[in-house]
C-alpha cells in the first residue's frame, strides 16, 4: 500500500468538487490497495454523505451507501435481489460493504490481483494471463481475445434481471442509466469496464416495480455452501397464471464478462406450460455462443443446469 | 478447572503468540520473495527501498545476513535464505528489508527490483513422472521397494493374475499447504549475548538449537520461547524463514527485530504436502479375501530432495492382512517450495489411494464395504512376527456402523427432493510413535506442583494433558498442577509431531513424579525430619506413617526445603521389540450431491477410533473432529494449483479453499476405550493425526454411492460429478 490522502467530504457538492477516489465500505478498494492494484494518491471517505435510503413502496429505490446486509433484511425487497446479497460474501462483509461498491467492485481475476503479472484490464497492453493460465474461474460468455475475466457481483445479476437502473451524478449534473448498459464488455478495452465517469459517484439504485418479481429466487453455484464466488448463478423471476409462464426474467453470473442477461431464454419461456420439460427446453438455448477456454468448459453445462434449477424452484413452488 | 487450561486465554486474545511480543526499539522485517521458479539472480537493484522512508537494512545474496545450514538428527538439514543467488522456486525468499514500521519495511519491499537469469522450470507432477527418481529409504532407514510374496509365488504380477477378482486404477491427490491461523513469524532480541527468539513451532529445544546452529552460536547462548502455537500440523517442525532472518537481523542491527509472513507468502515460502500419484491392483480370492495388494507411489518433492510423503508405505505396508504385497515409492523432483511433514504424512494422502481401491473391490465383489475389511483384518502387519500391541478395529467398524445407520445403506444410493444421497465407509491408522521427551516434576511448599517440559502445545492440548497426567500421578487435583511448557530453558520436551506428544510426555510425567515422590519419601524419612526412620507411604498428596499424614507442603516446610524436584525421560523402547502399535479407526459420512447442479455436501460423519485410553475426552475430541473436517477439505476443497511457471494460482484464502461452517454438519466422534499399556504406562496412543487419515475416501466412496461416479482424485469439485 502506498501513502495516501485521506478526506471526508460531508456533502455530495464537496465530494464532486474534489478529485480523488472514492471509499464506501473498502471490502474493494482497501483490499486492491493492500496489494498495489490500486494506487490512488487522494481517497474520499463518502460515508458521511446522505446516500442512504431505502424505499420499497413503488418498485425499489436504494441509496448507494445502504449496506448490503441492511437491504437483505429489508421486507419487500424482491426476493432475487434478497437472496443474491444473502448468498454474497459473509456476513462481516455484508455488515460493511455499500450497494453502490458492490456493482464497482473489481474482478476476483488472479492476475488482476497479482502485480506481478501482465493482465489487459489492470495494465492495458500487457496481455491477458488467464487466456493460457488458470481460467477455471473466468467466464465464456462476452469474452474477448483482451479478457475473460468474470464480473464478480450477485447483486448485479439480480439487478439487470429486474431491468434496474442507477443514478448518476457529477458536476456537470445527473444522469440516469440502465445498469444493463452501465457495464461495459472487454472488447480491446478492458481496463473500460463502465460507463462510470471520472468524478461521477453513484448514488441510487432504482429498480422499476414489477408485482410478479414476488416469485423469484437466485440459484448460486460454487465450490463451497457460503463465502465464495459463483462458478455460475442464475437470477430468475417468472409470472405463472394457470400454469403457464406469461412472463420471465432470466439472467446469469460467474459466466460472464458482464451481468449476463438471457433474452432467449426469456422468449421461449414465454406462452410455454410450467413444466420441468418446457423449462429444460428454454434453458437449453441458454450458453449459445459460449466460448469455453481450457479449464471452464464445464460452465457451459453448468449454466444451463443452474438455469432450470432455479426455474425449477419457482414453478415446484406454484404448485 | 476449565476442559483446556489454555482456552480462556485465547478465547479472551490474552495468550501471547510470538509475534505479540514487542520491545522498546523494536523495528521490523519484510521477506522478498522470488517471481521465477528456476534459475539465478543477477543482480537485486535496492537503491530505491534503502532510501525509503524508515529503513534500516536491505539484505539480499549480494548483501547477505550470514546463516549457516544447521543440521538436527530430527531434520536432518534445514535450508538458509540468502546465501546464494540460486532460485529453485517461485516465491523463495531472497530478500529481507528492515524498517522501523511494518509499513515501511513493506512499501520499500515493494521496491527492490530484481534480474533473473532465468532457466525452464518443472513444475507439473504428471511432466515429471518421466522422470522420476527413487526415494531414498524412508524415515525408519527401511528400503522404499518392499515386496512379500508367499511361497512358491514369483512375482506380485502372478499373485495378481492368478486372483480371481483385481481392481487396479489410478489415485491422485493435490499440494496442500496447512496454512495455520498464525502465519510463520519471529521476534528476535539479543540482550548480555543471549538470544531470545519468540517463534510459534513445535519444539522449542529443537529451534534454540537450529537457530544456535545457523548464527554458529553456544547452544546455551539460545534461548526459545513459544508458549502459544497458532496452529502447526507438521508445517513448523523447521525454524522459518522469518526466525532466521529475524535472529541475524538481530544481531546485525542490535536491536530486536519483529519479521512475519504475509498468509500469502506463507503458502510459497515455507513447506507444504506433496502431490501424489498412486497407483493400486488389489487381487482378491471370490469371497473378498486378499490375495496381492501392489501399491506404487509418485510424490512431488522440491529441487532440494528433502522429504518424501510416504504414501504406500504408511498405508497398504501395515493395513490389511495379504500373503502378497508389493510397494514402490518414488519423488520427483520439481521447481516448487519444499515439501514436509503435514499431519498424516503418507497416511492421509496414501488412505484416500487404498481405501478408494478398497471401496472398489467390493463393488466389483458386491460385496459390503465393511463386510471386505473385516475379511481382510490383521493380526499383524503382513509380514512381520509382532502383532499388534491392542487392536479394535472391528468394534469400531460394528459400532459405527450400529451408531450411524450402516444397516439400511443402499448399494446405489437414494435420493432425497432433488438431492442425490450416498454413504461411504474407509478404515483409518496411524502409527502409535513415541519420541525422547523428558519432564521435570516439582513439588513446591505451599503444596501445588509444577510439570514442564519444553515441548509444544501448537493447539493439540498438551498444556491440560501435562496438568491432568501430572495430577494422577502426584495423586492430586489438577488445579494444584502448574503446567509449563514451550521454554527452551525446561527440559527438552523434544519435539510435538508424530501424534507422540502425550505418550511421550505423559510417561515422563509418571517416571519424574515416582522419582520425585521416593525423594520425597527419602526427605521426610531422614535424620532430623518428622518421620524419621520409619516406613512411609505416599497417598492423596500425604506422606502416611504410623497413623499420622502430613501433605507434602508440609512436610517440606519442616524440613526448611522451598521445593523439591526430579526429572523423568522417557523413549521408544523395549516395547518395539514386542509388539506392533498402531491407533485404528472407522470413517462414515453421508454425502448429497445435488441432481441439476452436483455440487458435492457433506451432510452426517461419524469417526470411531481405538486409540488408547483418552486422557482429556474433550480434547481429544476436538482434534479428531479437526482432522475429520481436514479429511473433508481434502476431499472436496483444498489444493494449490501450481502453474508452468511455478506460480501457485490460488495462493490465499479467496481461492485456496477450506471449507466454512455451511459446509460441515455436526460431527459425531466416538471412541472404544482400550488403555493401550503395552505402549507405554500411561496407556494412551496419539489422536493428533489419525481424525483425518480415511476421511476423504469416504467421501469419494459416498460419492460413488451416490451417483455412480467414481472420482480417482482430490479434490473432487462439481466438473468431475457433471455427466454431459
Ligand atoms: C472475501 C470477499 C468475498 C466476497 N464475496 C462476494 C460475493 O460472493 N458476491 C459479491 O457480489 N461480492 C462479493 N464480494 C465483494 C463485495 O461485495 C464488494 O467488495 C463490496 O460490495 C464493495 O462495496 P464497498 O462499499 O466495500 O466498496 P468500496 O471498496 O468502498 O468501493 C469499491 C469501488 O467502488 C467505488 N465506489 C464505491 N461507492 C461508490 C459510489 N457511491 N459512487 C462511485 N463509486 C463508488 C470505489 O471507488 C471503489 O472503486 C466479496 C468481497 C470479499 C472481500
Ligand atoms: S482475464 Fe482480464 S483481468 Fe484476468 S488477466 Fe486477463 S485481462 Fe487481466
Amino acid at each position: 500500500m502506498r501513502p495516501f490522502e485521506l478526506t471526508a467530504p460531508e456533502t455530495v457538492e464537496a465530494a464532486l468538487a474534489s478529485p480523488g477516489t472514492f471509499l464506501a465500505g473498502g471490502t474493494t478498494l482497501v483490499d486492491l490497495m493492500k496489494l498495489n492494484v490500486l494506487t490512488p494518491q487522494h481517497v474520499l471517505d463518502i460515508n458521511e454523505l446522505p446516500l442512504r435510503g431505502l424505499d420499497t413502496s413503488d418498485g425499489l429505490r436504494i441509496g448507494a451507501l445502504e449496506r448490503m446486509s441492511e437491504v437483505a433484511g429489508q421486507p419487500g425487497v424482491y426476493p432475487v435481489i434478497a437472496r443474491a446479497l444473502l448468498q454474497s460474501a459473509s456476513q462481516q462483509l455484508r455488515n460493511m460493504a455499500s450497494i453502490g461498491g458492490n456493482l464497482l467492485q473489481r474482478t476476483r481475476c488472479t492476475y488482476f490481483r497479482d502485480v506481478e503479472m501482465p493482465c489487459n484490464r489492470r495494465q492495458p497492453g500487457s496481455g491477458c494471463s488467464a487466456i493460457s493460465g488458470a481460467n477455471r474461474m473466468h467466464a465464456v460468455l462476452g469474452t474477448s481475445d483482451s479478457c475473460v475475466a468474470t464480473h464478480a457481483s450477485d447483486l448485479a445479476v439480480a439487478l439487470v434481471a429486474l431491468d434496474a437502473e442507477i443514478r448518476l451524478v457529477s458536476a456537470e449534473g445527473s444522469r440516469t442509466v440502465k445498469l444493463a448498459e452501465f457495464y461495459r464488455l472487454p472488447g480491446d478495452t478492458p481496463e473500460v469496464e463502465n460507463d462510470l465517469r471520472p468524478g461521477e459517484l453513484v448514488t441510487e439504485v432504482l429498480v422499476p416495480r414489477l408485482d410478479w418479481a414476488s416469485r423469484s429466487t437466485y440459484v448460486k453455484v460454487r465450490d463451497r455452501q457460503s463465502y465464495e464466488f459463483a462458478l455460475c448463478s442464475a437470477a430468475v423471476a417468472l409470472h405463472i397464471e394457470d400454469s403457464r409462464i406469461v412472463d420471465a426474467r432470466v439472467a446469469v453470473g460467474g459466466v460472464a464478462t458482464v451481468p449476463w442477461r438471457l433474452h432467449a431464454v426469456e422468449a421461449a419461456l414465454r406462452g410455454a406450460p410450467a413444466t420441468p420439460e418446457a423449462v429444460e427446453a428454454a434453458a437449453s438455448v441458454g450458453a449459445d455462443g459460449a466460448r469455453p477456454l481450457a479449464d471452464n468448459g464445464f460452465k457451459v453445462s453448468l449454466l444451463k443446469r443452474t438455469v432450470v434449477r432455479a426455474l425449477l424452484e419457482l414453478t415446484e413452488e406454484s404448485r | 478447572m476449565p476442559s483446556r487450561l489454555d482456552g480462556p486465554l485465547k478465547v479472551s486474545g490474552r495468550a501471547e503468540y510470538g509475534a505479540d511480543h514487542n520491545f522498546p526499539g523494536m523495528a521490523y522485517g519484510y521477506v522478498v520473495l522470488s517471481t521465477i521458479a528456476n534459475g539465478e539472480i543477477e543482480a537485486m537493484d535496492v537503491t530505491a527501498a534503502k532510501s525509503a522512508p524508515g529503513v534500516i537494512g536491505v539484505y539480499t545474496p549480494f548483501d547477505p545476513l550470514e546463516l549457516r545450514t544447521p543440521s538436527l538428527p530430527m531434520f536432518g538439514e534445514t535450508w538458509v535464505p540468502l546465501q546464494n543467488r540460486d532460485v529453485a522456486y517461485y516465491g523463495q525468499p531472497i530478500g529481507f528489508v528492515v524498517a522501523e514500521t511494518f509499513e515501511q519495511a513493506r512499501d520499500a519491499a515493494m521496491l527492490v527490483d530484481v534480474t533473473y537469469r532465468e532457466r525452464p522450470a518443472l513444475t507439473s507432477l504428471e511432466d515429471g513422472l518421466a522422470s522420476a527418481e527413487e526415494a531414498p529409504p524412508g524415515f525408519d532407514g527401511s528400503p522404499q521397494t518392499h515386496t512379500l510374496l508367499a511361497s512358491g509365488v514369483d512375482s506380485i504380477e502372478d499373485a495378481l493374475a492368478d486372483s480371481p477378482v483385481v481392481v487396479e486404477a489410478t489415485y491422485s491427490t493435490a499440494t496442500q499447504n496447512h496454512a495455520a491461523m498464525e502465519p510463520h513469524s519471529a521476534v528476535a532480541v539479543w540482550d548480555s549475548g543471549v538470544l531470545t527468539i519468540y517463534s510459534g513451532n513445535q519444539g522449542s529445544d529443537l529451534q534454540a538449537m537450529e537457530v544456535a546452529g545457523a548464527l554458529a552460536l553456544d547452544p546455551s547462548a539460545v534461548h526459545a520461547v513459544n508458549p502459544f502455537v497458532g496452529g502447526a500440523f507438521g508445517g513448523k517442525g523447521r525454524t522459518s524463514t522469518p526466525a532466521f532472518l529475524a535472529a541475524a537481523a538481530a544481531r546485525a542491527l542490535d536491536r530486536p527485530i519483529k519479521a512475519a509472513l504475509s498468509r500469502e507468502q506463507v503458502f510459497t515460502a515455507t513447506a507444504g504436502r506433496a502431490a501424489t500419484v498412486q497407483k493400486i491392483a488389489l487381487g482378491a480370492d471370490t469371497d473378498g479375501r486378499l490375495i496381492a495388494v501392489r501399491h506404487d507411489s509418485w510424490c512431488s518433492t522440491a529441487m532440494d530432495r528433502s522429504f518424501v510423503e510416504p504414501t504406500s508405505h504408511g498405508t497398504s505396508r501395515e493395513w490389511y492382512a495379504t500373503p502378497n504385497l508389493a510397494l514402490s515409492q518414488k519423488m520427483v523432483p520439481l521447481n516448487i517450495p519444499p515439501t514436509t511433514f503435514m499431519r498424516a504424512p503418507g497416511e492421509a494422502p496414501g488412505s484416500f489411494a487404498l481405501e478408494s481401491a478398497i471401496d472398489e473391490l467390493a463393488v466389483a465383489l458386491n460385496m459390503d464395504p465393511i463386510e471386505l475389511r473385516m475379511r481382510n483384518n490383521s493380526t499383524a502387519p503382513p509380514g512381520r512376527d509382532l502383532q499388534w500391541s491392542s487392536k479394535h478395529l472391528d468394534e469400531c467398524f460394528s459400532v459405527g456402523a450400529a451408531r450411524f445407520g450402516w444397516a439400511s445403506r443402499s448399494p446405489h444410493g437414494r435420493t432425497d427432493g432433488d438431492w442425490l444421497v450416498g454413504v461411504g465407509t474407509a478404515t483409518a491408522m496411524f502409527p502409535a510413535l513415541r519420541f525422547p521427551a523428558s519432564v521435570e516434576v516439582t513439588l513446591q511448599a505451599d503444596d501445588t506442583a509444577v510439570v514442564a517440559t519444553s515441548g509444544a502445545d501448537p493447539g493439540t492440548g498438551l498444556l491440560t494433558v501435562l496438568s491432568l497426567v501430572g495430577a494422577e500421578s502426584l495423586d492430586i487435583t489438577p488445579d494444584r498442577i502448574t503446567p509449563r511448557l514451550g521454554d527452551s530453558a525446561l527440559p527438552p520436551g523434544g519435539m510435538s509431531g508424530g501424534s507422540t506428544a502425550t505418550a511421550s510426555a505423559g510417561t515422563a510425567i509418571m517416571i519424574a513424579a515416582s522419582k520425585v515422590i521416593d525423594d520425597l519419601l527419602v526427605v521426610a524419612t531422614s535424620p532430623g525430619s518428622p518421620f524419621q526412620g520409619m516406613e512411609t507411604s505416599y497417598a492423596d498428596g500425604h506422606v502416611l506413617a504410623g497413623g499420622r499424614t502430613m501433605t507434602f507442603g508440609e512436610v517440606l516446610r519442616a524440613v526448611g526445603r522451598p521445593s523439591i524436584s526430579a526429572i523423568g525421560s522417557s523413549a521408544p523402547g523395549e516395547e518395539m521389540t514386542k509388539h506392533s502399535f498402531s491407533s485404528f479407526g472407522a470413517q462414515f459420512c453421508e454425502v448429497r450431491v445435488h441432481k441439476w447442479t452436483r455440487e458435492a455436501r457433506v451432510s452426517r460423519m461419524l469417526g470411531v477410533f481405538d486409540a488408547g485410553r483418552i486422557i482429556n475426552d474433550k480434547a481429544a475430541r476436538s482434534q479428531i473432529m479437526g482432522g475429520m473436517i481436514w479429511g473433508v477439505s481434502a476431499a472436496l476443497h483444498e489444493g494449490l494449483e501450481i502453474e508452468p511457471n511455478g506460480r501457485m494460482a490460488n495462493a490465499d484464502f479467496a481461492g485456496y479453499l477450506l471449507p466454512v461452517n455451511a459446509d460441515i454438519p455436526e460431527v459425531d466422534v466416538h471412541f472404544v476405550q482400550h488403555p493401550d499399556t503395552l505402549h507405554n504406562a500411561v496407556g494412551a496412543r496419539g489422536v493428533g493425526e489419525i481424525g483425518t487419515v480415511g476421511m476423504a475416501a469416504a467421501v469419494a466412496n459416498a460419492i460413488y454411492n451416490a451417483t455412480g461416479v467414481r472420482v480417482r482424485h482430490i479434490p473432487i469439485v462439481i466438473e468431475d460429478l457433471l455427466d454431459d
